[in-house]
């Protein structure tokens, strides 16, 4: 049987474009990753803007008032009491945002030398998502009455 | 048997072109979203570093402004309006007290905001971005032992849009708390 063939047949053809589907997919999911990662930015940048705003409103309290403890995110609302009161949380950040708040004393010599204040603050990580990431910021305040 | 295949048949190419079509149509769907996306992404990632500067500018200057006089007055010392936020700063270049403003210039096709200190030039923080800012000092008082505890805080709540306009504003609300000047307020 002599067979000669001068072109591609349709099983070929239609074969390689599945092939190239499937090689251009990955370029496109990583089109697509590029701009998720950007969205998980935006989160993250929320998060540390609402970290901080919490953290600052600590650290500017009097040493003595800074109370340790730890405050899951209900107790963390605007106009909640901090510590029993009478200082009261001030927070303007949005409501997808879940802050806890721990603070420890780190002692030498039974005096307190620090207090460790460690803000977490979980976000979505992307939108209308139910996944959470954390951020979380830590600082220590100094004693200045010793 | 003798099989001369010259090419296609024109059922063949027109299946051919049917599915390239497809997947072409596909691809540059994926691709124009990815632009889309992308271009919407850089606008609010852009967005996002004006206002991280700014509220950082802000949150220094806050740490490094000078109260004098009675506690009573600090109000008249950190003055927010609408147009300006103005408040004396310590400049440790200069060895001196300086007075410090933002203004806030309201343009139709987007604001600005503009920080001036002393006799120096004025700095462009955010131009041509803002399609809304309020400012707002606040002093709270809590009762505690002796005089009380005092808290200052400057609350900003701005709206930053791209050139074009047409993405989604990009909103950010917070309120910074200048640590070391609210220590050095609650000082005995």
């Amino acid at each position: 049987m002599n067979k000669q063939r001068y072109g591609l047949s349709l099983v070929e053809i239609v074969l390689s474009m599945g092939i190239l589907a499937m090689i251009m997919l990955p370029v496109f999911m990583t089109f697509s990753s590029g701009n998720t990662n950007i969205q998980v930015t935006e989160g993250e940048f929320r998060a540390h803007t609402a970290a901080l705003e919490l953290m600052e409103q600590i650290i500017s309290l009097p040493f003595n008032l800074i109370r340790p403890g730890s405050y899951a995110p209900a107790q963390i609302i605007d106009g909640g009491a901090f510590a029993g009161g009478p200082v009261l949380f001030r927070l303007t950040s949005d409501p997808d945002l879940k802050h806890s708040l721990k603070i420890e004393e780190v002692k030498r010599d039974n005096k307190i030398l620090f207090k460790k204040i460690t803000v977490t603050v979980a976000y979505p990580s992307a939108r209308a998502s139910d996944r959470l990431r954390e951020f979380t910021l830590k600082t220590l305040v100094a004693n200045e009455n010793i | 048997m003798k099989i001369f295949n010259r090419g296609f048949t024109l059922v063949e190419i027109l299946v051919v072109c049917g599915v390239s079509a497809i997947f072409l149509g596909v691809a540059i769907m994926l691709f124009t979203n990815f632009r889309q996306g992308y271009s919407r992404s850089e606008s609010v990632a852009v967005l996002m570093q004006e206002s991280a500067l700014f509220l950082a500018r802000l949150r220094t200057d806050m740490n490094n402004a000078v109260l004098s006089g009675p506690q009573g007055g600090i109000e008249n010392q950190i003055q927010a309006t609408p147009e300006q936020l103005r408040l004396n700063v310590y400049s440790s270049g200069q060895g001196r007290i300086l007075p410090v403003i933002y203004r806030y210039v309201a343009a139709g096709s987007g604001g600005s905001i503009i920080r001036k200190e002393a006799e120096g030039g004025e700095k462009v923080l955010i131009k041509n971005h803002v399609a809304s800012l309020a400012w707002q000092m606040q002093l709270e008082r809590f009762a505690t032992a002796g005089s009380g505890t005092f808290r200052i805080g400057v609350a900003v709540a701005m709206q930053l849009k791209t050139a074009t306009g047409n993405e989604k504003p990009f909103a950010i609300k917070t309120c910074v708390f200048p640590a070391r000047l609210n220590r050095q307020l609650n000082t005995p």
